[in-house]
Order: C-alpha cells, then sequence, then structure tokens
C-alpha cells in the first residue's frame, strides 16, 4: 500500500516553479531517497509533504488522508519532520529540548531514544554548546519520541562523522524493518544508497 | 527555587525599610511602621500607611508585572532584544490613555484608565501582530508602530491646555507618586491574572524557541500561542502604563537577569522574573523618593542606573545562557 501518495504536484517558491507535475508513490516499510543537484527542490519537495508549502496544482496524501484537509496536530500524527540549521538561543539542556511539548505517551520513549542515539553523554549539556552534527541527532531524536508511521529527514547525514553515518544508516534500515515509512533528501552519491529502497533523482 | 525564595525575602525586608524613607521626617518611625495602623488619624500614621505604603506595594507589583511582560515578548517573539516597548504595546497603552485623558472620560492613573489604556495596547500589538508575517519583523514593524503611535501621544500632550495633562516626562519616564490604596487592589488583582495566565503558557513559551516551522511540525500553531502571549502582556503593560506612564528597560533587564538565575525554562523564569522586576523597581522608587527630597526623581532614570549595571554584570559573569 502506499502510504505517501503525489499526484500532478506543483510547487513555487519565490517566482520560480521549483516542482512541476510530479506523482511518486511511497510504500508502507521502504525507504525513499531524494538526491540531486543544489537547488533542484529536493528539500521544497519534503517541505511540501511535511504541509510547510502550499500546492500550486496536484495533491498530497499521507495515509490516505489528503494533506490540505487535515489539520495540523492530524498531520503530526501522520508524519514527524526533521529540518536542517535548527538555531536555537536559549541554553536549554539536550533532553529538556528532546522532552519539550511531548505527550506523556511519547516521553516513555525518550530514554530509549537516547540511548538508541548514542546521546547519553550530552543529554545534559546545553544545546548552545552542541556540534552540527549533534544538532542534527537532536533533531532526530525529537522526531523518533513521536512514533508516527512516516519519517520525513532533509539531509540528517549531512554533518554526521563516518561512524555516526553508519549508525544512523542501520538505524533507518532497523526501522523499515519495523515497518516505517522513510524519506530522505541527500546529497550522496547514488552508488552510495544501495541500503534506500526507492531512489528519486528528477523532480522537475 | 531556593535562589527566589531569597530574592522574594530581600523584596520584603526593603519593603519594610522604604517605608522609613520618605520626602517628610516621621518622628519615631518605626513605632509607627510596627504598630500596623492603617485606620489611624495620627499624620504619621497617615504618611507611612496612606502615601508610602500603597506607593511601595504598588512598585513591587508594577516591577512583577513589568517583568512577566518582559519574558512574555522575549519568549513569544523568540528574540533576546524583545520589550512590550517595540512591540507597539507600551506606545499603544500611552495612547489608550491620552485619549481617554483628553475627551474627559477617565483621570490619569484611575481606575477607568486601565481599560483605555488595555484596549489601545490591544489595538497596537494586534496591528503589529496583524502587519508582521515572522517573529523577526514583528520587532521591526513594532519599533515602527511605536515610533508613530509615540509620535501622536507627544504631539497630543504639547497641544493640550489642560492642567491636569501632566508633563511629558510621566509619560516618558513614569512615576509611582499617585499610587493609592484602590490602585493597588487594581493591581493585584491584575499580577495575579497576568502570572497565572503566564505560567499555565510557559510550556508553549518553550516550544517557541524551537522555532515556527518545528512547533508546526509538532501539531501546533505558532501565531495562536504568540496571540496569547500578546493578550497577556497587552493587560499587564496596559495596567503599567494607565497607573505610573511608560516605563522602559525593566521588562529587558529582568528576564535576563532571572535567566542567570534559573536557566531559560519558562516554567521557572517567570516567577524568577517577576521577582527580580519587584527588587529592581522597588530599589528603583525608593531611590527616587529619598535621594533629593523633596524632589520625586524621574523612576525610569533610576531604573536605568540601578538594572543596567546588573544587566551588564550578569552577561558578562553568568555563563552562556543566550546567544
Amino acid at each position: 500500500m502506499a502510504l505517501i501518495e503525489i499526484r500532478n504536484l506543483g510547487v513555487t517558491r519565490g517566482k520560480q516553479q521549483v516542482i512541476k507535475d510530479l506523482s511518486l508513490d511511497v510504500k508502507e516499510g521502504t525507504i525513499t531517497a531524494i538526491v540531486g543537484a543544489n537547488g533542484s527542490g529536493k528539500s521544497t519537495l519534503i517541505g511540501a509533504i511535511a504541509g510547510d508549502h502550499r500546492l500550486d496544482t496536484g495533491s498530497i496524501s499521507l495515509c490516505g488522508n489528503n494533506l490540505t484537509k487535515i489539520s495540523l496536530a492530524e498531520q503530526s500524527r501522520l508524519r514527524s519532520v526533521v529540518t536542517q540549521n535548527q538555531v536555537f538561543w536559549l541554553a536549554f539542556t539536550v533532553r529538556q529540548v528532546i522532552e519539550m511539548g511531548q505527550s506523556i505517551e511519547n516521553l516513555s520513549r525518550v530514554e530509549s531514544v537516547i540511548s538508541q542515539l548514542d546521546m547519553g553523554e550530552i543529554v545534559n549539556q546545553s544545546v548552545l554548546t552542541l556540534s552540527g552534527g549533534q544538532l542534527q541527532r537532536l533533531a532526530i531524536a525529537r522526531a523518533l519520541v513521536c512514533d508516527t508511521p512516516i519519517y520525513l529527514f532533509d539531509e540528517p547525514l549531512a554533518s554526521q562523522d563516518k561512524k555516526s553515518k553508519a549508525d544512523l544508516i542501520a538505524l533507518f534500515c532497523k526501522m523499515r524493518d519495523e515497518g516505517k515509512t522513510i524519506v530522505i533528501v541527500m546529497h550522496t552519491e547514488v552508488s552510495d544508497l544501495d541500503w534506500c529502497d526507492q531512489i528519486i533523482e528528477d523532480l522537475s | 527555587m531556593k535562589k527566589i525564595y531569597l530574592l522574594a525575602l530581600l523584596v520584603a525586608v526593603i519593603a519594610l525599610f522604604a517605608l522609613s524613607l520618605g520626602a517628610t521626617a516621621v518622628s519615631d518611625v518605626w513605632a509607627s511602621i510596627l504598630k500596623f495602623n492603617f485606620q489611624s488619624t495620627e499624620v504619621s500614621d497617615q504618611i507611612i500607611w496612606q502615601i508610602r505604603a500603597p506607593r511601595i506595594i504598588g512598585a513591587v507589583i508594577l516591577g512583577a508585572v513589568l517583568a512577566i511582560a518582559g519574558v512574555l515578548a522575549q519568549g513569544s517573539t523568540n528574540n533576546p532584544l524583545a520589550d512590550p516597548a517595540f512591540l507597539g504595546t507600551t506606545a499603544g497603552a500611552a495612547l489608550g490613555v491620552v485619549i481617554g485623558v483628553l475627551t474627559n472620560a477617565v483621570s490619569i492613573a484611575s481606575i477607568g484608565s486601565i481599560a483605555w489604556a488595555t484596549c489601545g495596547a490591544l489595538l497596537a500589538t494586534l496591528l503589529t501582530f496583524w502587519l508582521a508575517r515572522n517573529a523577526l519583523q514583528l520587532i521591526i514593524i513594532g519599533i515602527a508602530v511605536s515610533a508613530t503611535l509615540s509620535a501622536i501621544v507627544g504631539i497630543a500632550i504639547s497641544i493640550a491646555d489642560r492642567s491636569d495633562v501632566r508633563s511629558v516626562t510621566f509619560w516618558s519616564l513614569g512615576s509611582l507618586s499617585l499610587l493609592t490604596w484602590s490602585n493597588v487592589a487594581v493591581l493585584s488583582v491584575v499580577a495575579v491574572a497576568v502570572l497565572a495566565s503566564a505560567r499555565a503558557l510557559s510550556p508553549q513559551l518553550d516550544l517557541l524557541s524551537l522555532g515556527d516551522s518545528q512547533i508546526r511540525h509538532s501539531g501546533r500553531d505558532p501565531q495562536r500561542i504568540r496571540l496569547i502571549a500578546f493578550l497577556i502582556l497587552s493587560i499587564a503593560i496596559a495596567t503599567s502604563v494607565s497607573q505610573v506612564g511608560t516605563i522602559s528597560f525593566l521588562a529587558l533587564a529582568a528576564p535576563h537577569i532571572a535567566r542567570f538565575l534559573v536557566g531559560p525554562s519558562h516554567r521557572y523564569l517567570i516567577s524568577a522574573a517577576a521577582v527580580i522586576g519587584a527588587l529592581i523597581l522597588l530599589i528603583a522608587d525608593t531611590a527616587a523618593r529619598s535621594i533629593a527630597p523633596p524632589q520625586d526623581l524621574p523612576i525610569g532614570l533610576l531604573i536605568s542606573l540601578i538594572g543596567a549595571p546588573v544587566l551588564i554584570l550578569a552577561l558578562k559573569r553568568g555563563g552562556v545562557q543566550w546567544r
């Protein structure tokens, strides 16, 4: 079954139509990679699926629900989003940020997510002291705590070292094996994506 | 939390000490203070309990209310530079009171003037909110709205040919000299409401620090949280402006000083900032009326004089709390 169905999608950013007439199915329990050059619309596509952009044409449905017809709260129960460049100005601790605004059910998953992502050592640190890679893992941790059927990741591997990259890929594969559906924007060579089930290269 | 309680105790001690200071020398001042006789007809008791006490308690409450407004402004715009004066709120409240007073609807520092100030503050803040598309624009547009409304207030006061429309100083630098027990009663009610509602909003204010797109992704509308914060801060600022004129800097400084004591989590920050705000305004007002008696120095100047060095010291010695 296709958990994400995109039909004849068109999205304009500024004055430029970045995505034209795109149709795409993402099956349940798969990993889909979106690759391509800078400015090719990768992040725009993942933003559109996340509900961030107005659609010029076409439709997106998540688990059978038309994206434009469901509330923010309903969307958040269907998918989790990890964006790039999270900026903090207040010295919250890593744990405080992971737990912020989470339901009681989500809070019960915090400890296991922290150990899954190997964040035990930084969990009491101020987020202002984190490196780029650690900030990305923090954003991934917030998403994993939510336990949704769909995960949207925008460049989650960009600032990770070799070992963290391998660990995260292993984690994504484990999530897929548990039935999660994952869409990842990446800057990687297609030849390195043998762990993905579907690769989307051309968005226009 | 222990630090907050200690500071609250300090506020109480200074407030008691402040009762003994003032323009008129009272003989046997501590005997009068310790009698706690509010109904006394003796002149010395009346000076202490009918003139000094409401002003001192008013300063404590207003300091707390202004500081909470500052926390709400910084938290809701996700910006360390935010201040109710930069959102149009303060100028809107001042314009509301000036219109109310000039049309003979209310008198300055009356309870009715709070209603006029609240209308002005709410309309101005909502105008800023409606014109701005994101948190950064809020500040820039807010400054523009403030500048426009302040100019109208200044012109209205300058051309008003009325003795009871007090000097421009009252509106630009503030004064607590008009406070009475009936003002204090209204202030207390507003302060409790502002504190309770701000605390109830504190988990959402924490969330705003993640940025608007993160909040939307987690299923909430950041603009809605912001709107509620603005409603609370408008009422807080309106109360303050209608009673004592505009008092600047305190709302900006108190939250930053409080962060060095309790960290960024709004649950504790709101209480801590309230106590810091109360402390600074109490010390500033006590200094304003006792440095050069019988002159009442403009409170705004003393707040800057006391608050600014404390703020700089906190930023320099408190470690990294924000960037």
